[in-house]
């Protein structure tokens, strides 16, 4: 019996591969969307409003009993890591494409601002991203619904921030702050990160997987498929993939005339490290050696503190959409001893993370006091940093390690080098400033060693073949019917929330790949 | 379909339960947050035994008056007994307490107990068991309705119909 080919094969099904998946067949290309979780039901399958008491652990399991999903780097559910993301959506800029231009360090991007803006704004009046035009040259506007009002917090900080020119903008986030594209609006519950239950946040499977196929387009998903090698044939060209079931660890094969590898940024790199071939023993479209190579995680801190003017006030239902506020880059248009720059984050934890309270000193009633003042004045700052890419920071695989499926552990060896230092040391040096002049008590976070979030490159696009591993379209340089499309292709990683940049490239690579189908190209 | 001035009147009509407009969709039909749960009920103590359960009920309370009532020593004991390194600490460093007769103690001397252990450096059993009963006590009371609700008065994971400005004058 001839298996069936499809016209694409997608491996997983998050941002990228939701987006790609959709965008594919409203073009009519026939596509399998392979994802290596099972089908989750927002509505229903998610902890979504429990609280921790609720659970003699007090950790709310981020699934109901008896439902799966997410249980496993390997395989979360269809919809990938947007059902519990936190939907902030900014656009790149040139500074952040072209790093190496402005500041001779790091990489290009084979791209201009130019060649993204017209997927970030197919985005925007798709999913719906709300947000405020604040006129930026590095943080380019869009198509933005209403932007939500800033906490008090904020509002403080903002305040406190201007006396060091230093600006707070409204947040831009893929969450509907009015009923649109025939979701409900936000209604600030606070539970973002825990799957929103009415899709008011953009998710994949909702607002393009799910949608594309009652639209009656082809598109199949294939879930519960952990997918271990993309295949290729002896002339150059991919096949499709093998994977095993999830449950059953039987093997299966999905084929197509053209495989995208959308498995969120490490687990792409993986992917591809492991299908190892006659052609490209040391991982698929590695004829560069530079796969793995070139990660370039963002590096964050958190300053914990207390807002004086709040303390001892009475607690308000501030939990919102989690951040509402944001300092956009400043540093690169200011001398400095490093390249790049940072951005900062408000708190995105809710009112029920206490979790600061076991760090209070003291005891006894007058703790009890403490804690009580300081809970309604409690803030998170957290900036974002940008790393420059290096020899020291790259993925591989242990095979040493297995998974469940027999698979080998993707390492992450992260070094951060002189620039990611002074950088670190600056944005934490400022995030205490705007907070004092705010007038906020810090309470700790200044001393931690930075942590990475994020995960960005190992995959990257580039000009130059040896150099990179993929082309501007985000095709491999060394098989023409391979592509890459999530976080790992990333030459430069900005400072900025990577998701709509990977949603507009997706959009891109959609186009190009619809194209090329058409002209019989696959 | 209606526009956001109706949808808040629907939803205003039915209190802190929502219906989105939606209902020929399966997933944007009526939007009902659960009631607020209640708390787990863990039972008796799996590992310390009535005498230390005794002990560690006593410093908790003493941590945060309060956190007997709130159910904290059942989760100190769920927390240390799926731990070999807590199992090991608690039941070596109540003993010790015990020998020194902690809870024949006044609640002055107990006080003055806490007081030469809690928030200390050091990696002595007496400190180690302490640092771990403060945290402990503090992640188990404000975790507990109790504490997050009662005490603190959390008032988040509601419905609201619009995010409300701040009401602060001066901001």
């Amino acid at each position: 019996m001839a298996a069936r080919i499809y016209d694409v094969v997608i491996v997983g099904s998050g941002a990228a591969g939701g987006t790609l998946s959709a965008h594919l067949a409203k073009q009519g290309v026939d596509v399998a969307l392979v994802e290596g979780g099972p089908k989750v039901n927002t509505r229903t399958d998610f902890n979504t409003h429990a609280m921790p008491f609720e659970f003699p652990n007090r950790h709310i399991p981020t699934m109901k009993a008896g439902k799966p999903g997410y249980d496993s780097e390997r395989s979360r559910g269809v919809g990938g890591k947007t059902m519990l993301w936190n939907a902030v959506a900014w656009r790149f800029s040139e500074r952040d494409l072209r790093g190496k231009d402005y500041e001779d360090a790091g990489e290009n991007w084979p791209l201009h601002y130019r060649d993204l803006a017209p997927y970030y704004e197919k985005i925007e009046r798709e999913v719906g991203v709300c947000g405020n035009l604040d006129h930026l040259e590095d943080l380019p506007d869009g198509v933005f619904l209403p932007p939500v009002p800033m906490k008090c917090s904020d509002l403080l900080v903002k305040r406190g921030a201007a006396k060091l020119g230093v600006r707070v903008i409204h947040v831009r986030k893929a969450t509907l702050s009015r009923p649109s594209h025939s979701r409900p609006a936000c209604h600030f519950c606070g539970n973002c990160m825990a799957g929103c239950d009415v899709a008011a946040k953009y998710n994949s499977a909702d607002v393009h997987i799910v949608p594309a196929q009652k639209a009656g387009y082809k598109l199949e998903v294939f879930p519960n498929s952990v997918v271990r090698e993309v295949t290729i044939s002896t002339d150059n060209r991919v096949t499709g993939v093998k994977y095993l079931n999830r449950e059953t660890k039987r093997e299966g094969e999905v084929r197509g005339r053209c495989v995208v590898v959308s498995c969120a940024c490490v687990q792409s790199v993986a992917l591809l490290l492991m299908s190892k071939s006659r052609l490209y023993p040391n991982g698929l479209g590695n004829s560069s050696g530079e796969l793995g190579q070139n990660f370039i995680p963002h590096f964050t801190g958190g300053i914990q503190c207390f807002m004086t003017d709040m303390i001892g006030k009475p607690v308000t239902n501030d939990e919102g959409f989690l951040d509402h506020a944001y300092i956009p880059s400043f540093m690169h248009t200011r001398k400095r001893d490093y390249a790049r720059s940072f951005g900062v984050q408000f708190g995105y934890n809710n009112r029920r993370s206490v979790g600061w309270a076991r760090s209070m000193p003291g005891f006894g009633k007058a703790y009890k006091q403490s804690v009580r003042e300081r809970y309604p004045a409690f803030m998170q700052f957290s900036p974002y940093g940008e790393m420059l890419p290096g020899k020291h920071t790259f993925i591989d695989l242990d095979y040493e390690k297995l998974d469940g499926f027999g698979l080998p552990l993707a390492r992450r060896h992260v070094t951060y080098m002189e620039n990611e230092r002074k950088l670190y040391a600056d944005m934490i040096r400022w995030s205490v400033d705007i907070l004092k002049t705010s007038g906020a008590e810090i309470f700790s976070g200044t001393d931690d060693k930075p942590s990475t979030n994020h995960e960005l490159g190992g995959c990257r696009m580039g000009d130059d073949p040896k150099r990179s591993v993929l082309d501007a379209y985000c095709r491999s340089h060394d098989v023409p019917n391979l592509y890459v499309v999530d976080g790992s292709v990333f030459p430069g990683s900005s400072e900025k929330n990577p998701t709509h940049t990977i949603m507009a490239l997706a959009a891109r690579t959609a186009e190009h790949i619809g194209d090329r189908l058409k002209k019989g190209e696959m | 379909m209606p526009d956001r001035r109706e949808t808040l009147k629907i939803i205003g009509a039915i209190g802190t339960t929502c219906a989105f407009p939606f209902a020929s969709d399966e997933l944007y039909g009526q939007h009902v947050h659960p009631p607020p749960g209640v708390q787990s009920s863990y039972g008796a103590a799996k590992f310390f035994t009535r005498d230390e359960l005794r002990t560690v009920s006593r410093i908790a309370d003493l941590i945060v008056p309060g956190a007997l009532d709130a159910g904290v020593p059942s989760y100190i004991d769920y927390v240390v007994n799926a731990d070999d390194g807590w199992r090991k600490l608690f039941r070596e460093s109540l003993a010790d307490l015990r020998a020194a007769k902690f809870d024949e103690l006044s609640e002055q001397d107990q006080v003055a107990v806490l007081e030469k252990h809690i928030d200390q450096p050091g990696d002595d059993l007496q400190t180690r068991l302490f640092r771990a009963l403060k945290s402990m006590t503090a992640d188990g009371y404000y975790t507990s309705k109790a504490g997050l609700v009662d005490d603190l008065g959390y008032q988040g994971n509601t419905v609201l119909e619009s995010f409300p400005s701040c009401e602060i004058p001066e901001h």
